[in-house]
């Protein structure tokens, strides 16, 4: 049987991919799909945890994330497709309209 | 009240009420002109009036105090807003309203088709109005009031016309409102401090009190032998300061010397405007003020004097001056400073009845002089240039003749108006004070009235038309009856002191005291050779102007006197000079000073520092945190994965 210890490590290894994506691919397609990898990062965590302790609660919250997700994606990715109607480009280090 | 207060109350009453209708209700120009006229008139009727019930009454009781409420209670400072009636409120306020309402009939067909009647009328009415309280109150700081406020209405009207950028003869009239308000005002610091100090010497501002003997007049013997001590300007007694403060009022409200500059750049307003600040109202306040107070003048010797030099001065230097304009308007003015000067000689050498008496009738003669030159620009669709004028005894045939008039009772010619009371002045001069130079000096200021008098009638009308492009025409309407009124009013006006009757000196004994005299055979010698000398000079005058020198006047050229007298004559042209000396050592000193301030204080100190710069370096504060809004989503990100670490950092390993 795996440890939970390495379902915890591996978790932690994708969420350090997420982040390095966010902060360093300049795609906004690339930035979006990090999100998604830190967000399933979590969600191992959790079911690791959960079957580490026998409980269900942590598995309820996953479903939570997930659904949440969903929606997270269809409003981010019609909001990418807009910014691409109009820039014709995904490229996050042009928007910055809203530099003070 | 009695009836005859009621009507007393009511002179200067009715002004105001016109001036409130007209500024607050009626727009149309008619109305205006109809309600300022019949306003005026009201208070000539009730003037009229209340000098017969005055006259009614036996000498002794000739003085009536009317406390209508009281107004200021300051401690042990009581004003009372009163009015006072005796026989000199009485004749100047009859001059004040008769003169006043023949200006407004005659402004009426002046100021059609003016863009701003209401504000016209309306501020006329309020002009009489701030006169006759003026002449009517019965303490200093009512007084003190009209004072002011024939200022403001003499600054409002001037600047009738403000958006004009100049008026002849190169006047610009929002200018010439703010120079006559602030030289008046150096007047009326005089006029203050006069008040101040008879306030903390006698504890009052009444000239008589309540009962006739409270006042600070009957006060004034006691303070005659307290000295006040000025250091380096000597010691002179508490009369004499607040003489001298009054002094000091006189010549900036009745345009003497050195303050005399504002007058003649008064005429940048409406010719009828001219008449009322010249003959009726505003600079005869000064004169007024000297006859008021003439107990204070009585006990000050050394204040006196001080006005009859300056009133001989002026009379001088006003006929010099009027002796070289052009302009038809200026003449009158200059005339106006020279007549005043002969009054306020008059006062100073003791003659008030003198002063009073050349008041009366110089009001209406240069109310008379004033329109009928109103009458002339008018026809001649705002030209005032003499030079370009000639031959309008012919096109203003009645003009012409009210014109004449009001020349001779100006130059003293017997027997207008104006011959009887220069006599008196003069021969006071000679006889009674016996002050040989001063009687000089304006016998010989005399001469230049008839001199520029003849000067003016000749270039104005002698001769053929000296410019053909302006078509002169007369066209009078409601401006003609005034003129005529004041034409008889310039010829029969000695009649209200013919020497021998001496009725005005009997008339104004209950206030001034003054003995009637009798008249001697030197004095009608006396008066007989400076009327022929004057009427010489007068012919002397018209023969050069319509004859030898007619064909050398040009628009745009010069006098031809000035060819001969060169620099002399055109120092007369420009009043002695007295405008370049202000504008040279006070006006721009003062600018450069301003300058000076303004710069360091208002655009170094308060815009710099204060207000531009705590707006910089709060926009510098604001720049430097806005760096961190750069719109880079990724370093937005960063910066969040950072605080990420640093909270969960501080949550695992730190508590």
């Amino acid at each position: 049987m795996v440890s939970t210890l390495m379902y915890v490590a591996l978790s932690a290894f994708l969420f350090v991919i997420g982040v390095l994506g966010v902060t360093l691919r300049k795609s906004a397609l690339m930035v979006f799909m990090s999100v998604e990898l830190m967000l399933n990062a979590a969600n191992l965590a959790l079911v690791a945890f959960a079957n580490q302790w026998k409980s269900v609660d942590a598995q309820i919250m996953v479903f939570f994330v997930i659904t949440i997700a969903a929606a997270e994606v269809a409003v981010g990715l019609a909001l990418l497709v807009m910014i691409f109607r109009r820039k014709k480009t995904t490229d996050i280090d042009l928007m910055n309209t809203l530099r003070g | 009240m009695t009836q005859l207060s009621w009507f007393i109350a009511l002179i200067p009453a009715i002004p105001l009420l016109g001036f409130l209708l007209n500024a607050l209700f009626v727009r149309n120009e008619k109305a205006n002109g109809v309600i300022a006229s019949l306003a005026v008139a009201g208070a000539f009727g009730a003037a009229i009036a209340a000098i017969v019930g005055l006259n009614g009454l036996d000498e002794a009781s000739r003085q009536i105090s009317i406390p209508l409420w009281q107004w200021l209670a300051v401690g042990k400072l009581d004003v009372a807003f009163g009015l006072y009636y005796d026989p000199l409120t009485a004749v100047m306020t009859l001059l004040i309203t008769g003169v006043g309402t023949l200006i407004h009939i005659f402004s009426v067909t002046y100021m059609h088709g003016d863009a701003r009647p209401r504000r016209y009328f309306a501020y006329l009415n309020l002009f009489v109005f701030s006169m006759l309280m003026l002449v009517m109150s019965d303490n200093l700081l009512v007084l003190f009031l009209g004072w002011e406020g024939v200022g403001l209405c003499s600054f409002l009207l001037i600047g009738h016309w403000f958006e004009r950028k100049s008026v002849q003869p190169g006047i610009v009239p929002s200018e010439a409102a703010a120079k006559a308000f602030v030289v008046n005002r150096i007047g009326d610091a005089g006029m203050l401090l006069a008040m101040m100090l008879i306030l903390s010497r006698f504890g009052t501002l009444s000239f008589f009190g309540p009962d006739g003997n409270s006042g600070f007049f009957s006060k004034l013997t006691d303070a005659s032998f307290t000295m006040v001590n000025l250091g380096a300007l000597g010691t002179v007694s508490v009369v004499s300061g607040i003489a001298f403060l009054m002094i000091l009022a006189i010549v900036g409200k009745s345009a003497q010397l050195p303050l005399f500059i504002w007058l003649p750049d008064a005429m940048a307003g409406p010719t009828p405007v001219s008449a009322l600040i010249h003959a009726a109202t505003m600079v005869t306040a000064g004169v007024y003020l000297v006859v008021r107070n003439h107990m204070l003048f009585d006990l000050a010797p050394d204040a006196a004097s001080w006005l009859t030099i300056i009133g001989t001065m002026t009379a001088l230097i006003g006929a010099t001056a009027a002796l070289t304009q052009f302009d038809i308007k200026r003449v009158l003015a200059y005339s106006t400073i020279s007549q005043l000067g002969f009054m306020i000689a008059a006062a100073g050498m003791g003659a008030y009845t003198s002063a009073m008496f050349h008041l009366l009738t110089h009001g209406l003669f240069k109310a008379l002089l004033f329109l009928a030159a109103g009458a002339i620009i008018h026809g001649l669709h705002d030209v005032q240039d003499m030079r370009r004028m000639g031959g309008l005894a012919k096109t203003m045939p009645t003009i012409y003749r009210v014109y004449i008039v009001g020349a001779f009772a100006l130059a003293g010619i017997f027997p207008f108006a104006g011959f009887w009371s220069k006599d008196e002045i003069l021969a006071h001069g000679w006889f009674n004070a016996q002050a040989v130079t001063t009687t000089a000096v304006l016998v010989f200021s005399s001469l230049l009235t008839a001199l520029y008098m003849g000067r003016q009638v000749a270039l104005t009308f002698a001769g053929e038309a000296r410019d053909h492009e302006l078509h002169a025409h007369e066209h009078l309407g409601s401006m003609k009856w005034p003129l005529v009124l004041l034409a008889i009013g310039a010829t029969l006006g000695g009649l209200i002191n013919l020497p021998g009757l001496y009725t005005l000196h009997e008339w104004l004994r209950p206030v001034l005291h003054e003995p009637v005299e009798l008249y001697t055979v030197g004095m009608g010698i006396f008066a007989g050779v400076t009327t022929l000398l004057a009427a010489g000079t007068g012919y002397l005058a018209y023969r050069i102007y319509s004859g030898a020198a007619l064909a050398k006047i040009k628009p745009g050229a010069d006098d031809p006197a000035h060819y001969y007298l060169g620099d002399i004559w055109k120092g007369f042209e420009l009043g002695w000079g007295l405008d370049y000396i202000y504008q040279r050592f006070i006006v721009r000193p003062y600018r450069g000073f301003s300058a000076y301030v303004y710069d360091v204080f208002d655009v170094q100190a308060i815009d710099g520092i204060l207000v531009e710069g705590s707006a910089r370096s709060i926009g510098a504060i604001a720049r430097l945190k806005s760096q961190a809004q750069n719109g880079s989503v990724r370093t937005y990100a960063f910066v969040f994965l950072i605080g990420v670490v640093l909270v969960v950092g501080y949550m695992v390993f730190g508590a």
